[in-house]
């Protein structure tokens, strides 16, 4: 019975490690392959099955002017916005929902639960209930097809996700602990940032994983609220494609646009499993 | 260090309520400089929100909080420079344990000298010294708790130090010592301490004084002798003392006696103000004695049960409806079927409606 589990439970775990790195290695070899290797008959393995070449690589960093696509500054264009909203999101979130843990709010009907709810509701909503609003928005202020009307509504999209992950954690938080630095002659603020803060970090990483992660991957507003000016990258990708699919370069591209994800959740990883965030409380 | 004074306090947690429940009903109190008090009574009484109105962090719905004379009602916590204790480990985990007995003193910007002291007494008195150095997270519940206890006492100036049932958590061997090690420190530093229990012998052992509540209620401030021999109230009978009390329904028969199921029994009170006839005889088990010959005060019950606890026996005798416990010597020796228990008339309190006369 022990031998069939543990045989069924490999399988399973080989089956699903396929499933997920096959993609990969698919577009790790497309990316090298050149025209002629994509569209004739199917091969697999560099330099026996086909001449590798770094073709595909190389039109990515070219300038228009010489035939590339430069996917460097839609590249740098994304980090910024993603990192200046996640940052901008978790410092407004963290606040907002660390008032929201500790203090009793009413107005009419509304209570605590109610303004969470509220944050949260934002992402039940359809993205493209938005578009109009923000586009209306974003050129009235002046701001369409810039970086900085980009962080703006980026910081809308994440907050959300923010501030709903660290109630949840501040809820977690004995109050105790606050009740604690009081007493302990810290001011409300100094309870906040020396204790609070600091151990609340695991929660600040995992809603800051969040917040890069749906920043980076949103594809819609950065398409509806750029044109020429400013690109990000998801956009860039998907623009490679022509008439002719050029299926190594946008496998090099979609490798290049997946590697800081990969990344974080390494670091992230890393840090969990050292033991730096378990046991926090309590 | 400081007289800390309660003024005609109360609180309510729905102030807006129409028609508020009260968590503490409107009382004054005095806790001298120096002294040893223990709040004891049962859960949800009151005992956590009066702490929590001397330190701060609750604010009384009526009335006003005094230290050494000074008004504090409207201060913060943090400019009270109070110590409090919570029941369960409140540690900085990101600290290390020297960092977590320091913390309150960094606050305060006393100097490195002196705070590298004052850690070093507080973590040798509790025994942490050797782990001073670890993150606080790694220790174990009850070093957590001692870690709590040590950045409630490594302040000499405090004007008293509130503890919570600071040790619940903590191994009953390891308890019985720090119990005297905070005796101790309050009669080498004379910190005012107020210590919440719900455990009567930790009370009693604890404190100087000892101020029992019941719903929102103070209903006895007192000697551990006073709350043994003397309970005003019938809940301070049951709830002091094990067993409780032995509490008889009784009809006034004379100025200085009641008759309980026909028998005259003599009290010390005198009962002639009472309007009410039926009132309520209270004896502690302690107290009874089984005796051969019957007489004054002695009342014949059947015996239904001895309990050997090893220092003592405990009889449970019944008369009529009545069950009557009694803790006798271990040596005594017991016969089965009906025995003769002599109530001293000295040791008899008399209730009427729940109150000691």
């Amino acid at each position: 019975m022990h031998k069939i589990y543990t045989f069924l439970k490999y399988t399973f775990i080989t089956l699903w490690t396929v499933f997920i790195v096959a993609p990969f290695l698919w577009a790790i070899s497309t990316s090298f392959k050149d025209f002629q290797s994509v569209n004739s008959k199917v091969t697999y393995i560099p330099w026996l099955d086909f001449e590798p070449t770094l073709e595909g690589w190389r039109v990515l960093v070219k300038s228009p002017a010489r035939g590339g696509v430069d996917i460097v500054e839609p590249y740098f264009n994304s980090i910024f916005v993603t990192c200046t909203a996640s940052l901008i999101s978790i410092i407004l979130g963290t606040l907002a929902a660390y008032a929201l843990s500790r203090f009793t709010f009413k107005a009419g009907f509304v209570r605590n639960n109610d303004i969470t709810f509220f944050f949260i509701s934002q992402r039940i909503m359809p993205p493209i209930v938005l578009s109009i609003p923000f586009f209306i928005f974003l050129s009235t202020i002046g701001l369409l097809d810039s970086l900085l009307g980009l962080v703006v509504v980026y910081i809308v999209l994440l907050m959300p996700i923010a501030v709903w992950i660290m109630v949840d954690f501040f809820n977690r938080v004995p109050k105790e602990l606050d009740e604690t630095a009081l007493i302990d002659g810290c001011n409300p603020y100094q309870a906040f940032y020396k204790v609070v803060l600091p151990n609340s970090i695991p929660g600040l990483i995992v809603a800051g994983m969040f917040c890069i992660i749906f920043g980076w991957i949103d594809f819609f507003f950065a398409f509806i609220l750029t044109f020429t000016e400013v690109q990000l990258l998801p956009v860039k990708v998907v623009a490679l494609n022509s008439s002719i699919t050029p299926w190594w370069s946008l496998s090099a591209s979609a490798l290049i646009s997946v590697a800081p994800l990969i990344i974080v959740a390494f670091v992230v990883e890393r840090y969990l499993s050292k033991g730096n965030l378990s046991g926090a409380l309590k | 260090m400081a007289k800390i004074d309660l003024s005609n306090i109360s609180h309510t947690y729905n102030p807006s309520d129409s028609n508020p429940t009260y968590a503490l009903n409107p009382f004054s109190m005095t806790w001298e400089n120096g002294k040893r008090y223990a709040i004891l009574g049962p859960s949800g009484c009151g005992k956590t929100t009066m702490l929590n109105i001397v330190s701060g962090l609750v604010k009384p719905s009526k009335g006003k909080i005094l230290f050494d004379e000074k008004d504090v009602t409207n201060l913060i916590t943090e400019e009270r420079n109070i110590a409090q204790v919570f029941q369960f480990p409140v540690i900085y985990n990101t600290m290390t344990v020297y960092d977590n007995l320091a913390f309150p003193l960094k606050c305060r910007d006393f100097s490195k000298e002196k705070i590298e002291e004052r850690v070093k007494s507080v973590s040798d008195t509790l025994r942490l010294s050797s782990f001073l150095n670890l993150p606080a997270r790694k220790l174990t519940a009850d070093q957590k708790q001692l870690i709590s206890l040590g950045r409630g006492l490594v302040r000499e100036d405090v004007a008293g130090v509130l503890m919570d049932e600071p040790l619940t958590v903590i191994d009953p061997d390891l308890k019985f010592r720090l119990r005297r090690n905070l005796k101790e420190i309050n009669e080498q530093y004379k910190t005012t301490l107020v210590y919440v229990t719900h455990d009567q012998n930790e009370a009693m052992t604890f404190a100087d004084n000892i101020i029992v509540m019941d719903q929102g209620e103070i209903v006895q401030v007192g000697l551990p002798k006073d709350l043994f021999e003397r309970p005003k109230t019938t809940f301070v009978g049951y709830f002091i003392g094990s067993p409780a009390m032995n509490i008889f329904e009784s009809e006034v028969s004379s100025e200085y006696s009641v008759k309980i199921n026909n028998v005259e029994i003599k009290t010390n009170s005198n009962l002639s103000k009472i309007k009410d006839k039926n009132v309520k005889l209270g004896i502690r088990s302690e107290f009874i004695n089984v005796t051969e010959k019957e007489g004054q005060n002695t009342i014949k019950a059947s015996l239904t049960r001895v309990e050997d606890f090893g220092n003592f026996k405990l009889l449970t005798a019944n008369m009529g409806d009545f069950v009557i416990k009694s803790k006798v010597d271990r040596e005594l020796p017991i016969s089965n079927g009906d025995i003769n228990l002599y109530i001293p008339p000295e040791k008899c309190c008399v209730y009427d409606k729940e109150k000691l006369i």
